[in-house]
């Protein structure tokens, strides 16, 4: 799981071309290219100044929705890609930081971004706490480690805090504010999120460049090896632990802005293992992965799936006459999910950020097919 | 041999129920009373979006909602449909998940035309969505919900969502009053009810501050600390016996399907059926409760749940006088709904479907044409209507005060004899029906036990 | 932090058996005036009860820890095959006339699978092929007896067919062809199988709960439903045993015994275990690691249907089963990944620690959510490997 795949022939001559960021300009402007397209999208929508119904309106709470879970993803891609540790209890530190974030708010009255980075930092932190046991256990204990967090964080927001977060009910979080201006519209938290997701985006790319990035995929790669360069590898996995909860904290705060409205059943152990599959989908291991993988399994979930259903639920009812219409109606959406990951997966079990690169370098390199 | 278990069921539950459903004084003239069409909208379609919980846990209670809403859009669309609309459907299926919830939600709200009203189906889909349809203008309607999903976190703040059924926290308020008039004499000097429930927002939805003060006024005891167990458990004697420990005399429980049957058989299995009188929210006095309960009998034969009292607050398919119900009955029959699918979904769907219609008809007569309504518009008449659909309950929402119906009535869930004439007292004289799997089905009638009567207003912040 | 590390890395074993004591002393600290307050009734009650419903959880730790011994994947989909097998079991059970036909379908169809474990060119084998045809023949014969006074037999044969179908069919068609692919694609994977069985579960049988009546018989044999220890002056209230639950636990004590013997005794479980030390060994003195695998899915959805069906039958079959394969992980951690044994204790002693928790904390959920985990925690922090776990040299 390379992170740079490059065709054969192409080097670097420079060390600063060997730690930039974008390696190309084409690189650099399809990067910016994407980000300010971005922000045009709500001009276009029937809501938007200048009233043109260009982009269906509910592409916004769309991109919003892919963003926030990009940030998150982009946090396990971090730990599992990076840093090769698994995590089964990402969704419960999104809690956490969309939890704080809401108390924070609620108690202090502090402007959002105030807000956010104390929640993320406070994420952070928790992440760090349950990332300790990585210190003797590692693999697939380690996940049970995590899984441990799925469990008790939930556990721990919904009945010793119960005074505090409302347990088991709902808990409204207050309108966000930025220098005294409301952005509790979605068109007004978009231009929030989506720079921060561009912003977080990039800083994850550039983790990789870094002497963090580099130590974290040497512990993935082979942490005896690793310990044997000198780096500290439970230092390193620590640090790993941090930034990941860190973009939880942030996506989980994002969260609670934006939806205004926070139940513990939303950060439950399925939340986990879907943000796994979406990175999964996507590519671990590359900072473009949590991107696709999020968008893919919305769309997927989303559009495919519906509208995939609409048709099957005429069709198969003809071909299967012995099961019962209702029957066929509930097990349409698990049966084509199930099939299209599985399928999925056995296409490109790399992802598709990895599809992606080779992509990339066969355009670079026509007509010759290496 | 299904179909004709079916039909033996249907022909018994017909026969008996003459007998001892008592006449209502909610008598209507005709069952279905819509308004007079004073615009003819042939050509158009009306559909109702409806989100909810189709494959996940809840299914149960969905699938035949689904079915109800089926059969009813057909009818009324083969009998002219909305003054000449036609009605549709568009379900999308959360699998309980908020975020497919939200999903679906964004989907529906920028659909153009923009859709004026929604049905939901989980309270916590209510209490995620309830600052979102309000800000889009979209009404909502829903069977049961939450306070906080209705009124939001003060209690005080009407929304946009109506709920068809009173709140649980009132229903476990009414039952109070009802333990505390005590008509059966069951219940003794000092009632102490002891609440067993799921976690999550459904589950915990009737446990608040506000019910257990009301209680306590009552002379009604509600222990402090509930007990909580998950729909997985294989034994839940535990949570159980601590509750009967700290003394309860009675168990509430705000959960449907297997969790009322699990409390009843534990109940029976710890030998405790003397002891402690079962109870529950609309949900349990469900067919579904009463068929997974036919392998689990308690000493006197009969199944396990034979008793648990709860709130009834609409007709029930064995109030065969009335016409709505003789009505609906026909129409699962004629599309072969199996039993299962006979239960307290299907009613609603049905009566939603009817409510739809006269909803529409009123705003529609109102404002003089379909592309004229609005979530808006539908709210004004959703605050100023009082219609009873299919005379199964009474869409009244007091002007627009409150957001969740309030008239409940207590019933008791019983099965019937061998002689169908009336609820059997033991396993020797019950009416018993080989199923094709090997086991026996016993039918379920639910005896009303008080007139319909509004339910003790319990949001948090009043008065 | 890292002078701290370095002083943690040079004192190793001695901190961590002062900070291990120090931490069982001070749970011990914390509990004991709880425990006191508790009638012995209860605690007995309890620590029954979670014995009984922790042999469930030992079943379903076994069948996850076998399929990660064999190929390091962790199985999501264990809980939905505990679910569809039990479905299987249940239509063979309680379903008088099985059509002939269908079952000679599934019959053929788990033969054919079979056959063709290692690949389609071992059909050319003409005895292989007259064998197969006979058992096909002899378990369409088993699973469309007539009758209820069979019913025992067939649901059986028919829960033994299906279950092998579902494993190896997972096998053949979701895991084979990720071989060789990065880890976290089958993992995945197995999510995926999850999700799609969910659906065939959904659309065969509906989404009603289903009663699973197999202890039914005892009414009838004059064994009463509940064994009641009449201990009013010694414990000061009774203590009641569950015989369905009772059963339960001699049966999966049973099947555990069972698969014991066969890891210990038979070439295959012998073969099974020198692939899940080494892949590229084995492979390179002649095991089939292919065949292998296979076998290894074969006995994980066998014992989950095992499992789904004794669950089934203490409560009932609905599409929340599922879930209860997750309240197993904890299980399969506490014995140690290694050992089959450690499965069995370490099902139990969730099933304990979940019932005393309930007994201990009421109305905090602390019994399903959190003692499991945080005896998990402090198991993975005093001793890494499990209860029962081989201690592994490579460690840093």
């Amino acid at each position: 799981m390379a992170a740079n795949i490059r065709p054969a022939g192409v080097f670097d001559t420079q060390y600063e071309q060997d730690i930039s960021l974008n390696r190309t300009r084409s690189d650099k402007w399809w990067t910016y290219g994407v980000f300010a397209a971005l922000l045009l999208i709500p001009l276009l929508t029937v809501d938007g100044p200048l009233g043109l119904s260009i982009i269906p309106s509910f592409w916004i709470g769309l991109i919003v929705r892919i963003a926030i879970y990009a940030i998150a993803v982009q946090g396990l891609n971090i730990l599992m890609g990076y840093t090769g540790q698994i995590s089964l209890g990402h969704a419960a530190f999104m809690g956490v930081g969309a939890y704080s974030a809401a108390l924070i708010a609620r108690n202090f009255d502090l402007p959002f971004w105030i807000v956010v980075p104390l929640a993320a930092m406070f994420t952070g932190l928790v992440g760090l706490l349950f990332g300790l046991p990585s210190l003797r256990v590692k693999g697939f204990y380690l996940a049970m480690a995590t899984l441990a967090a799925q469990f008790i964080i939930p556990w721990v927001l919904r009945y010793p805090l119960e005074p505090l977060t409302n347990g088991s009910r709902p808990l409204e979080v207050p309108d966000p504010t930025f220098f005294g201006i409301s952005f509790a519209p979605q068109a007004a938290m978009y231009y929030i999120i989506i720079p921060l997701a561009v912003l977080l985006f990039l800083a994850a790319r550039n983790i990789i460049r870094t002497r963090i990035g580099r130590a974290f995929i040497s512990v993935r790669d082979n942490d005896l090896a690793a310990e044997l360069l000198g780096i500290n590898v439970f230092s390193y996995k620590l640090q790993a632990f941090f930034l990941s909860s860190l973009y939880a904290g942030i996506a989980g705060a994002l969260w609670a802005f934006d939806t205004q409205s926070l139940s513990i059943d939303k950060f439950q152990l399925n939340l986990s293992i879907e943000f796994l599959a979406m990175l999964v989908i996507g590519g671990a291991g590359f900072p473009l992965g949590a991107i696709f993988g999020v968008t893919f399994v919305n769309l997927l979930s989303q559009y495919i799936i519906p509208s995939l259903s609409t048709t099957l639920k005429v069709i198969l009812p003809v071909l299967l006459p012995f099961i019962g219409i209702a029957n066929i109606e509930a097990a349409l959406s698990p049966i084509l999910f199930g099939l299209a990951i599985a399928i999925f997966l056995v296409i490109e079990p790399r992802g598709i950020a990895y599809r992606w690169e080779i992509l990339k370098i066969a355009w670079k390199i026509r007509p010759y097919s290496y | 041999m299904r179909k004709l278990i079916l039909t033996l069921v249907i022909l018994a539950l017909l026969v008996s129920m003459a007998v001892f459903v008592q006449a209502q004084d909610m008598a209507m003239p005709d069952f279905i009373q819509h308004s007079d069409c004073e615009v003819d909208l042939t050509g158009e379609t009306i559909t109702i979006y409806h989100f909810g919980d189709i494959s996940g846990a809840y299914a149960f209670i969905t699938q035949p909602l689904l079915a109800g809403l089926a059969d009813a859009i057909a009818y009324y669309n083969a009998h002219g449909g909305v003054c000449g609309a036609m009605l549709a459907t568009d379900n999308r299926d959360t699998g309980g998940d908020p975020a497919q919830t939200q999903a679906h939600y964004d989907y529906y709200s920028s659909l153009d035309p923009k859709p004026s009203a929604v049905l939901l189906y989980a309270s916590g889909d209510a209490e995620l969505l309830r600052s979102q349809v309000e800000e889009d203008g979209i009404v909502s309607l829903i069977s049961a919900g939450s306070v906080e999903g209705l009124y939001g976190e003060d209690g005080q703040t009407p929304g946009w969502i109506y709920a068809t059924n009173p709140l649980y926290a009132d229903q476990l308020g009414s039952f109070c009053e009802f333990v505390a008039a005590d008509p059966m004499g069951v219940y003794g000097e000092e009632p102490v009810i002891g609440y067993i429930s799921w976690p999550g927002a459904f589950g915990q939805a009737a446990f608040t501050p506000e019910t257990i003060a009301y209680c306590g006024e009552q002379g009604v005891t509600v222990l402090e600390t509930p007990e909580i167990f998950l729909p997985t458990d294989t034994d839940i004697s535990g949570q159980v016996l601590n509750l009967v420990d700290a003394g309860a005399t009675i168990l509430y429980t705000n959960t449907l399907a297997s969790g009322p049957f699990l409390v009843a058989k534990t109940v029976v299995d710890l030998g405790l059926e003397e002891d402690v009188q079962l109870a529950g929210v609309n949900w349990a006095l469900d067919t579904s409760v009463a068929l997974l309960s036919r392998t689990a009998l308690g000493s006197d034969g009969l199944p396990a749940v034979n008793g648990i009292v709860g709130s009834l607050p609409f007709r029930w398919w064995s109030e065969t006088s009335e016409p709505g119900v003789a009505f609906v009955r026909e129409q699962a029959a004629a599309n072969e709904r199996s039993l299962p699918t006979q239960n307290i979904a299907y009613l609603l769907g049905f009566s939603t479907v009817d409510l739809y219609t006269e909803l529409y008809i009123q705003t529609v007569n109102r404002l003089g044409s379909l592309d004229a309504v609005d979530g808006a518009a539908l709210k004004e008449t959703l605050d100023g209507i009082s219609y009873s659909p299919l005379g199964l309950f009474t869409a009244d929402w007091q002007g627009g005060e409150l957001r969740a119906v309030p008239t409940n009535r207590m019933a008791m869930m019983m099965f019937l004899n061998a002689t169908m004439d009336g609820p059997a007292t033991s396993g020797d004289d019950a009416l018993k029906i080989p199923n094709d799997d090997g086991t026996t089905i016993y039918v379920p009638i639910l005896v009303p036990l008080t007139e319909f009567a509004p339910a003790p207003d319990l949001r948090p912040g009043g008065e | 932090m890292s002078a701290v590390i370095n002083f943690y890395d040079n004192n190793k074993p001695l901190i961590n058996k002062v900070l291990s004591v120090a931490l069982l002393l001070a749970i011990l600290i914390f509990l004991l005036p709880i425990i006191a307050e508790q009638k012995p009734s209860r605690m007995v009650q309890s620590t029954i009860t979670g014995l009984l419903v922790g042999s469930v959880y030992s079943l379903i730790a076994l069948g996850i820890v076998i399929i990660n011994k064999a190929s390091g994947v962790f199985n999501f989909a264990h809980g939905l095959m505990m679910l569809f097998g039990a479905m299987i079991f249940y239509t063979f059970f309680s379903s008088a006339n099985v059509n002939p036909l269908a079952a000679g379908l599934m019959a053929f169809f788990t033969v054919f699978i079979v056959l063709t474990m290692n690949g389609l060119a071992d059909l050319r084998d003409t005895r292989r092929l007259a064998i197969g045809l006979v058992v096909g023949l002899i378990l369409t014969g088993l699973m469309s007896l007539p009758g209820r006074d069979l019913q025992f037999v067939r649901a059986i044969i028919g829960g033994l067919v299906g279950s092998v179908l579902v494993g190896l069919c997972v096998e053949r068609f979701a895991i084979r062809p990720l071989i060789g692919q990065p880890l976290f694609a089958s993992v995945l994977m197995t999510l995926a199988v999850s999700e799609f069985l969910l659906g065939v579960t959904q659309m065969t049988w509906g989404s009603v709960e289903l009663p699973l009546q197999i202890f039914a018989w005892l009414d009838g044999t004059g064994i009463p439903r509940n064994i009641v220890w009449e201990a009013e002056t010694l414990l000061g209230g009774d203590v009641r045993l569950r015989t369905d639950l009772l059963l339960v636990l001699i049966l999966a004590l049973l099947s555990f015994g069972a698969f014991v013997l066969f890891f210990r005794y038979t070439s295959v479980g012998l073969a099974m275990r020198a692939t899940a030390e080494n892949q590229q060994l084995a492979q390179s003195v002649g095991l089939r690691v292919r065949f292998i695998l296979a076998v290894a899915w074969g006995i994980a959805a066998l014992l989950a249907t095992i499992g789904g069906v004794l669950q089934g039958g203490a409560t009932s079959l609905s599409l929340n089963m599922p879930l209860l394969a997750l309240r197993a992980f904890p299980a399969v951690l506490l014995g140690g990944l290694e050992s089959i044994g450690g499965a069995l204790v370490g099902g139990l002693v969730i099933g304990l620690v979940q019932e005393w928790a309930n007994l201990l904390f009421p109305g905090t959920q602390a019994g399903t959510e959190l003692a499991p985990y945080l005896v998990l925690m402090i198991v993975l922090v005093i001793r890494p490997d499990g209860l029962f776990g081989e201690k592994r040299i490579e460690r840093i």
